[in-house]
């Protein structure tokens, strides 16, 4: 049997699929990136070899923010690009738009017939990013998670701020004027919301379908109040938040493996 | 990687750039190159910004002879080590 | 090492902080500029420059005004050259490409003021440009609100001229820009002391119009398949032809385009073939801004044309050489400077078929159309530019940046992206 392999080194964490020569996913795990991004991809490889599938014998594709820090790929492309490929793959279709909430950016992406024609990604700032979730979520002491489902049971409070370091503070006023947990985990979402909503206007989204996919993609609430703000279905993965190593690792399938030095 | 291990190139410093124009010169004469560059800090020492040679690791020798052979006038040569990284995305 | 110390402290530089500069430079322009292999040698000679940056020009316009003649210090395109050299004057740019001067600028603008309005005007309070403290005398133009403002403060501190551009462009606007020539030629002739004569102007609209066709003809090199030069050499030949001598500038790039001529012949490339095409399309990128350029080309791209004012818009269109008149003149020149596509126009249509043309004449992969920060001129027109680019089946990228690095990686990412999907 052979693999291929795709990593995806983002901000926050560390994505890994293993392809068998089918195309089909046989291993999947994630790690937080941490300090070092060439630390991890060291972890990576030992993870992998351990795992059987040794990387110095199938080939691999590296992306996201730290893919140049991975000295065993054969091949680097951009988490855009692979993550188009991968939200292809995991819906089984050519024409989506891909929307992907990262650690530290969002990017929404434009397939037609089974190409990348258009992309967004936002400026250098968190509003709308995972990493805005994150933020909060320590503000208020809980888990990101925790927060996505909470958010579900609130209403009727906004935060106006798009700049992470002034929500916050608006949050902490928020939490001392004794306002619920549910509202304010409600505002920060759909702060998120607003501001993914806004960045995919300047997208035509056309009749094809709508993907969340990233680190968010398995809070159900987010999908349906972002299907909500952009008129849409929105569907998501199990697997959404590998779909840039999936990606990665469906290209590493035509990827020659370099001789090992 | 942006960085290939150890890379290594030499710069020929000038008292003023009249000498560095001149050695450039007489280099191409000999078939041998070497690119104008402006002398990166940490070679120069506390001298202001100024011209100097840069020169390959294979070119170093065949150009040590070519100054030996004409005498020609230079401050002194200095080696560095991976002096220029295009990955190290530091502008000014 | 050649000692240009003295110099700067006769200027009255800071030259402590200037040195900070000093620093930076050469590291940057080893990085970007001389990792590339096989560049034209006739490069060197803009390499030399570089490397004298703050000296070896300056020296040569302090010995000038030694001689009588005066230094005018100019930031827009916009402005005539010709009517300053038609009175023995000298035209020189101005510091504003770094982000070393933009503190300096923001101690007394706005931060939301763009780039290189903070930049030039740091430049200038904070005393680290030897050209802005030659310069006899600054021209601005109204070409933005950012720039209408800034002029008041820097004139509180220079000798200042003010030109003021039509917004339109219309036969009146024309000939309204042909009055403000006609009233800055008054200025210079008082200023310098020398009257501007027929023959005087003639002579300097010929300079002017060689310098325009060498630096058209480098340009030109870059049309076919073969890439002779990289998009960033060729921009720092534009970049420092802003402070060059006229004449100097355009024997330098004859003799580079001779090479780059023989290298198409010889179909020696600085590419690997199937190489994407890059327009770039947008606001100026002022020396020593050189992260576009230098991104695009580490990711796989070439960038063969800048539809920019330091690109296309600087040389394109030659001014009327066989006007008899001073008043016809004057106007042959506002015919030429009209011509020109700044986003401070309404409308702008002429930028959009500009950019469609210059697609088709260098055969671009595609169009990347950047907008340094808070010039919200070019940020509006980018999305009409967009949208024609879209209609013209030309894929088409629109960053925003400055001038500091922190944006870098993202960039990568981007344009790394925009690369990928271009088939």
């Amino acid at each position: 049997m052979n693999y291929a392999i795709g990593i995806d080194i983002g901000s926050t964490s560390t994505k890994t699929a293993v392809l068998n020569e089918a195309g089909e996913p046989v291993a999947l795990f994630v790690q937080p990136t941490g300090w070092s991004s060439i630390d991890t991809a060291e972890a990576v490889r030992e993870k992998l070899a351990e795992a059987g599938y040794d990387p110095a014998l199938w080939p691999v594709v590296a992306t996201g923010y730290g893919r140049i820090s991975v000295p065993y790929a054969d091949k680097t492309l951009t988490e855009i690009t692979c993550h188009a490929r991968g939200a292809m793959k995991l819906h089984d279709s050519g024409d989506l738009t891909v929307v992907d909430i990262g650690g530290q950016d969002t990017k929404i992406i434009q397939v037609r017939d089974g190409q990348t024609t258009d992309f967004i990604m936002n400026d250098k700032c968190s509003a709308g990013t995972g990493r805005f979730l994150e933020v909060m979520a320590n503000t208020m002491g809980m888990r990101p998670d925790d927060m996505c489902d909470l958010a579900a049971k609130g209403g009727g409070v906004s935060i106006s701020s798009m700049c992470t370091v002034f929500a916050e503070s608006e949050v902490i006023s928020l939490i001392g004027r004794g306002e619920s947990k549910e509202n304010i985990a409600f505002a920060v979402v759909d702060s998120i919301v607003k501001k993914v909503a806004s960045q995919a206007g300047r997208l035509q989204l056309g009749d094809g379908l709508v993907c969340l996919t990233g680190g968010l993609c398995q809070c159900e609430y987010i999908v349906q109040a972002l299907g909500k703000a952009l008129k849409t279905d929105i569907v998501a993965s199990e697997n959404g938040r590998y779909a840039g190593a999936i990606g990665a690792a469906t290209f590493a399938l035509n990827v020659r493996k370099k001789v090992a030095q | 990687m942006d960085t290939p291990a150890q890379e290594i190139s030499y710069y020929i410093l000038f008292g003023n750039y009249t000498q560095g124009l001149a050695l450039q010169a007489l280099l191409k004469q000999e078939g041998l190159t070497a690119r104008i560059a402006p002398t990166p800090r940490n070679l120069e020492g506390s001298q202001p910004c100024g011209m100097s040679l840069l020169v390959k690791q294979e070119d170093i020798d065949a150009v040590r002879a070519c100054i030996e052979k004409h005498g020609a006038e230079y401050l002194r040569i200095v080696e560095a080590v991976n002096q220029i990284r295009p990955g190290r995305n530091r502008f000014c | 090492m050649a000692d240009y110390l003295e110099m700067w402290k006769n200027l009255g530089m800071d030259v402590e902080t200037h040195d900070q500069l000093c620093q930076v430079l050469p590291t940057a322009f080893g990085d970007v500029y001389l990792s590339q292999e096989n560049r034209p040698e006739a490069m060197g000679f803009w390499d030399f420059v570089v490397s004298e940056i703050h000296g070896i020009r300056p020296s040569e316009l302090i010995a000038a005004q030694k001689n009588g003649q005066k230094v005018f210090g100019t930031f827009c395109v916009y402005v005539p050259d010709e009517v300053v050299i038609a009175a023995n004057g000298i035209v020189t740019g101005l510091c504003g490409g770094s982000q070393f001067w933009v503190p300096g600028g923001e101690k007394v603008l706005p931060k939301s003021t763009c780039p290189l309005i903070k930049a030039s005007v740091g430049a200038r309070l904070d005393r680290t440009c030897p050209f802005f403290r030659i310069a006899d005398m600054y021209v601005g133009e109204t070409t933005c609100d950012g720039k209408k403002k800034a002029w008041e403060i820097l004139g509180q501190d220079v000798p200042m001229h003010i030109m003021d551009i039509p917004q339109m462009k219309r036969e009146k606007d024309i000939q309204k820009w042909a009055e403000e020539i006609a009233d800055f030629a008054k200025v210079v002739e008082e200023f310098t002391g020398n009257k501007i004569t027929v023959e005087s102007l003639n002579a300097a609209i010929h300079t002017i119009n060689e310098k325009r066709k060498a630096m058209a003809r480098v340009y030109a090199a870059t049309k076919g398949a073969n890439l002779p030069i990289s998009g960033k050499d060729r921009l720092l030949m534009t970049q420092i032809a802003f402070f060059d001598d006229p004449t100097r500038c355009a024997e330098m790039c004859n003799k580079l385009a001779d090479e780059l001529d023989q290298r198409n012949k010889d179909g020696v490339s600085v590419f690997p073939v199937g190489t994407k095409r890059i327009l770039l399309t947008g606001t100026p990128l002022a020396i020593p801004n050189w992260k576009l350029h230098h991104i695009i080309e580490t990711s796989g791209a070439a960038v063969v044309c800048e539809e920019m004012c330091t690109g296309t818009r600087y040389f394109e269109n030659l001014v009327d050489e066989t006007q008899t008149t001073l008043e016809g003149q004057f106007m042959a020149l506002s015919q030429r400077y009209m011509k020109n596509n700044c986003a401070c126009f309404t409308p702008n249509t002429g930028r959009i078929d500009d950019i469609v043309r210059l697609a088709k004449e260098y055969n671009v992969d595609g169009v990347i159309d950047v907008n340094l920060k808070f010039c919200c001129l070019y940020d509006t027109e980018g999305y009409t530019v967009e949208k024609a680019m879209k209609e013209a089946g030309i894929p088409v990228l629109g960053i925003e940046t400055d001038y500091t690095d922190t944006d870098a990686e993202q960039l990568r990412t981007r344009i790394g992206a925009f690369i990928e999907l271009l088939k």
